[in-house]
C-alpha cells in the first residue's frame, strides 16, 4: 500500500498525471507573474491591474543554491534524524525566480543547470507524507 | 534645513546573555549605560534632550509593543518629551537616526537622543512567528526551510560562480574584521583569529561557515544630535551630518526574499540599499571618491565584497582584489568596517544603525585608537532590514 500524500500547505500547488504546478497569478496588463497568488498587480509601472489565476511549473535554470547544514527553526518541519538538504534559487522559464529544496545531492548541483519543478515529500506526520514543491536537475 | 551635528555618542559593549559583559542585563540597563556615555561625551544633561528617536525591538523591552523609547524615558526620568519609536527590522537603528536627524534639520527640535538596544533570543532569528498560509515568511519556512544563513549562502555561492571568489577570500575578510576588533573595546569578540580558524569552523550553510556569519548579540548604542549652531556651544570641532537617507526596495529587485519574484532584465540585488546609498550621496552632493571609510552591514563577510560594488566604489568582481591587496583595512585606500563590523560585534539588531554612527564619530574625531583610519574626513554608514528597508548616513568632520 502506498502512503497517503498531502500538501504541507493546502491550495498552493498540485500534481496531476505526474505534472507538478504551483498555483499563482498573472497580470494580463503587464504580464507580471506572481507566486503565491495575489489579488492585484504590484507593478508600480502597471496602469491597470488585471490579475488572473495562473499555474507555473515546467523548467528553469538554477541561479544559485545553498545548503541547510542545520535544522531550520520552526515553522519548518522535517523527518528525524535531520538530513542537510540543498536549497535552490531557480529562474523558471515562466518568468519567476523561485526558491525550493533540491532533490539532487550537493555534489551533483551546478549553477546554470536545467531543472524542473516536481512535488516531493518534505516530512511525515500523522502517518502521511506531507509534500512541497522541489526542483530536480535534468540530465544534459 | 539647518546643519546637524553629532554631539556625543556612547555604547554598551556587546556580549552574549550570561557572559561577563552583558550577563542578565535588561535592554533598559544596556540603553541607560549607552545613553549616559553619550550624554557625558556630549557634555549634556538628560534634561537638555528635547525628543527621543528610538529603534523599536520585537525581541526585547518596549512593553511588547516596540515602545523602547518609552522605556528609556521612564528609566532616565519622565520629562514629558516626545518619543518616536521606529520599526524597520535590522534597519531600525539607522531609521531612528534618520528621524532624529530630520527633526533637528527641520528645526523642530534642537537636541535629540537617538538610541537602540537589544537583548536577543538564542539561535537563528525566527522571522514572523505567524503560522498562517497568508504570511509569505511562514510559507517560505514551512514549504522550503530557508533560514537567514542559507539566504546569504545562495548569494555567496552565486558570487563564487560569477567572480571566482573563493572560500579562502571570504575567510580572509573575517580575519581582517577580527584584527580590527582587537582594538575595539566595545566589540564582543576582541581576539585575532587565523584563516585556519575560519576555515576550520563548521558550515552553517555551505559555503558560509560559522565565523563568516554574525551571531546575535546583546548591546546598545546612543547618539546625541543637535543643530550645528547649538553644537558650537559645546565644541569647536563638531562632527556633522552631510546627509541621512532612508529607502525601500523597488519592484525590479531580484533578491530571493520570498517564495518567488518576477524575473527582471537586470540582476538587481539589494535595491533598497542601493537606493538609500544613492540618496545619501545625492543629498550630500558627494560620491564614492569622497568617502574615507565605510561601515556597512556585514551580516556575512560576503557583503564586504558585494556592497562596495553595488554602490559604485569599484567594478563588479573587483572588491576581492582590493581586499586581497589590503586596501579594505584601516590603513588601505578603501577601509571597510574598521570597527570590526557585525562579524566581530554580533548583531544586536536595533542597535546597529546607532553603533555605526558612534564608530563614524570616533573615527572622524581621531579617537579610534589602534583601528583608526588615518586622516578620516568622511564616513559612510549603511544598514538594511526585513521588509526591504535600508538606511545610509554620511558624516564628516
Ligand atoms: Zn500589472
Amino acid at each position: 500500500m502506498s502512503e497517503q500524500r498531502v500538501p504541507c500547505v493546502a491550495g498552493l500547488f498540485s500534481e496531476t498525471d505526474g505534472k507538478a504546478v504551483v498555483h499563482g497569478s498573472r497580470c494580463t496588463s503587464c504580464n507580471t507573474p506572481y507566486f503565491p497568488k495575489t489579488s492585484h498587480c504590484h507593478n508600480p509601472g502597471c496602469d491597470e491591474s488585471n490579475v488572473e489565476d495562473y499555474d507555473f511549473g515546467g523548467k528553469g535554470v538554477l541561479w544559485s543554491y545553498s545548503v541547510a547544514d542545520f535544522p531550520p527553526p520552526p515553522p519548518h518541519k522535517y523527518d528525524e534524524p535531520f538530513k542537510p538538504y540543498v536549497i535552490g534559487v531557480v529562474d523558471l522559464d515562466a518568468g519567476l525566480r523561485m526558491v525550493g529544496q533540491m532533490i539532487d545531492p550537493l555534489e551533483a548541483v551546478q549553477i546554470g543547470a536545467q531543472v524542473e519543478l516536481v512535488i516531493d515529500t518534505l516530512y511525515h506526520e500523522d502517518g502521511k507524507a506531507h509534500t512541497s514543491w522541489k526542483f530536480k536537475q535534468l540530465q544534459n | 534645513m539647518q546643519e546637524v551635528a553629532v554631539l556625543g555618542v556612547g555604547m554598551h559593549r556587546f556580549g552574549k546573555t550570561g557572559d561577563a559583559v552583558v550577563g542578565t542585563k535588561s535592554v533598559t540597563e544596556l540603553c541607560r549605560h549607552a545613553i549616559n556615555e553619550a550624554l557625558r561625551d556630549a557634555g549634556a544633561n538628560w534634561r537638555d534632550i528635547q525628543a527621543v528617536a528610538a529603534a523599536s525591538s520585537r525581541f526585547s523591552g518596549g512593553k511588547g509593543w516596540g515602545l523602547n523609547g518609552n522605556d528609556v524615558v521612564e528609566d532616565l526620568g519622565s520629562t514629558g518629551i516626545p518619543v518616536y519609536n521606529m520599526s524597520a527590522g535590522c534597519a531600525a537603528g539607522g531609521n531612528a537616526f534618520n528621524v532624529g536627524y530630520s527633526l533637528v534639520a527641520g528645526g523642530v527640535y534642537d537636541m535629540v537622543l537617538v538610541v537602540g538596544g537589544e537583548v536577543m533570543p538564542k539561535g537563528m532569528i525566527q522571522t514572523s512567528g505567524v503560522e498562517e498560509a497568508t504570511d509569505p515568511e511562514f510559507l517560505r519556512q514551512r514549504c522550503v526551510g530557508m533560514p537567514g544563513p542559507s539566504f546569504w549562502s545562495t548569494l555567496a555561492r552565486r558570487r563564487m560562480h560569477d567572480f571566482g571568489t573563493t572560500e579562502e577570500q571570504f575567510s580572509r575578510i573575517t580575519v581582517k574584521a577580527r584584527a580590527c576588533s582587537v582594538h575595539n573595546p566595545n566589540s564582543r569578540f576582541q581576539k585575532a583569529i587565523t584563516i585556519e580558524d575560519v576555515l576550520g569552523s563548521p558550515y552553517v550553510s555551505n559555503p558560509l561557515r560559522l565565523f563568516q556569519i554574525c551571531p546575535v548579540s546583546n548591546g546598545a548604542a546612543a547618539a546625541i544630535i543637535c543643530s550645528a549652531e547649538k553644537a558650537r556651544q559645546f565644541t569647536t570641532h563638531p562632527v556633522t551630518v552631510a546627509s541621512s537617507a532612508v529607502a525601500t526596495m523597488t519592484f525590479d529587485d531580484m533578491l530571493p526574499r520570498g517564495l518567488a519574484d518576477p524575473v527582471t532584465r537586470e540582476d538587481n540585488l539589494h535595491t533598497e540599499v542601493r537606493n538609500a546609498v544613492r540618496s545619501a550621496f545625492d543629498k550630500a552632493s558627494m560620491g564614492p571618491q569622497d568617502v574615507s571609510f565605510i561601515e556597512l552591514q556585514d551580516n556575512t563577510c560576503y557583503y564586504e565584497l558585494a556592497f562596495p560594488e553595488e554602490w559604485g566604489f569599484c567594478e563588479p568582481g573587483e572588491a576581492q582584489r582590493l581586499m586581497d591587496d589590503g586596501e579594505t583595512t584601516p590603513d588601505g585606500r578603501l577601509p571597510i568596517n574598521p570597527s570590526g563590523g557585525f562579524v566581530s560585534f554580533g548583531e544586536a539588531t536595533t542597535a546597529m544603525g546607532v553603533f555605526q554612527i558612534a564608530e563614524l564619530t570616533w573615527q572622524l574625531r581621531g579617537q579610534a585608537g589602534g583601528r583608526q583610519v588615518p586622516n578620516a574626513k568622511v564616513g559612510l554608514a549603511q544598514t538594511n532590514g526585513l521588509g526591504g528597508n535600508a538606511t545610509a548616513a554620511i558624516l564628516k568632520k
